[in-house]
């Protein structure tokens, strides 16, 4: 993908001086497909409402922007809104209880498959390990792996301290071993 | 193989699973579909400009001035009758035909009253 002609930083001057929302029609372009995605991975796929979450996510950068300041990247701090954003539907809806429901897969279900289909059965494993961490702990997850945040960006975006992003992702570390251990090295 | 070897080969291939599927994430680009157009019919109106405000307010002011000058005669009856009712004096005679009317009132709707039932 080929560097934009005009920087984040620019379309948000003008839209700040000039309300100018082809600019901020422009940004949106540039980032909903890193917001939705990553949010999509906060709701476990849901795509729906990580839609809707990423609308409300822009409307509200747009009623912020000038409160944006140019520390961080552009980015980052819709990270920040969007996680807000995921949170506040999570206090809203109490869907993090239905993560629970989620079975672990049998161990016949790893014999020996072929190498691509065994990514592939990997990757849907992960995805459902993935709705059994706390939401704090998927969204450490998500900043630090499938946002490729620093542990200081992540801490940034998920406003706690680097500790606990760092104990967050340790604890879902513990359990997504705990529910992937079928997929765990056998020892020889 | 030691207890720490055991460890980090354990976290290797999870390690590895969250690198590919975060590889994976990164390289997904989610076509627009409209996205960017719901989020920007959804912007609040632009508000109005500092300048209309003021300038909106003097407008309405001209027109309030421009129709008091232009109707004299019409805010002088309608002053006029409004004082002449508010001094008027009431006499004797009035209150008369005052009570008569209620008395005449009352006496009619009793006797529709009685017819009804």
């Amino acid at each position: 993908m080929s560097s934009p002609a005009i920087s984040d930083a620019q379309l948000i001057a003008r839209v700040l001086v000039q309300d100018d929302r082809h600019a901020f029609s422009e940004l949106v372009r540039r980032h909903q497909s890193t917001v939705r995605a990553c949010l999509r991975k906060l709701t476990c796929g849901n795509a729906a409402l990580a839609d809707d979450l990423a609308q409300e996510t822009f409307l509200l950068a747009y009623r912020n922007l000038k409160s944006f300041r140019q520390e961080a990247k552009f980015s980052t701090w819709l990270y920040r809104i969007a996680y807000n954003a995921f949170l506040a539907d999570a206090r809203k809806t109490k869907e993090s209880a239905l993560a629970d429901d989620v079975e672990p897969e049998s161990d016949e279900h790893y014999s020996e498959p072929a190498p691509a289909a065994r990514a592939a059965t990997l990757k849907i494993d992960l995805e459902r390990a993935m709705a059994v961490l706390s939401d704090d702990e998927r969204a450490a997850i998500v900043q630090c792996y499938h946002n490729d945040l620093s542990h200081e960006e992540a801490a940034r975006v998920l406003g706690c301290p680097v500790g606990t992003v760092k104990t967050h992702v340790f604890r879902a570390k513990q359990k997504l071993k705990a529910r992937l251990g079928a997929w765990a090295p056998t020892e020889s | 193989m030691s207890k720490d070897a055991q460890q980090t080969a354990s976290d290797d291939w999870l390690e590895q699973a969250l690198r590919a599927d975060a590889r994976e994430h990164l390289s997904v680009y989610l076509p627009d579909d409209g996205f960017t157009a719901r989020v920007v019919s959804r912007l609040p109106q632009p508000a109005l400009p500092a300048w209309r405000r003021p300038v909106l307010a003097l407008l309405w002011v001209v027109a309030g001035i421009a129709i008091a000058a232009a109707l004299p005669t019409w805010f002088d009856e309608v002053f006029g009758s409004v004082a002449a009712l508010v001094l008027h004096r009431f006499t004797l005679s009035d209150a008369a035909v005052a009570l008569t009317l209620l008395f005449a009132a009352t006496s009619g709707a009793l006797v529709l009253a009685a017819r009804a039932d």
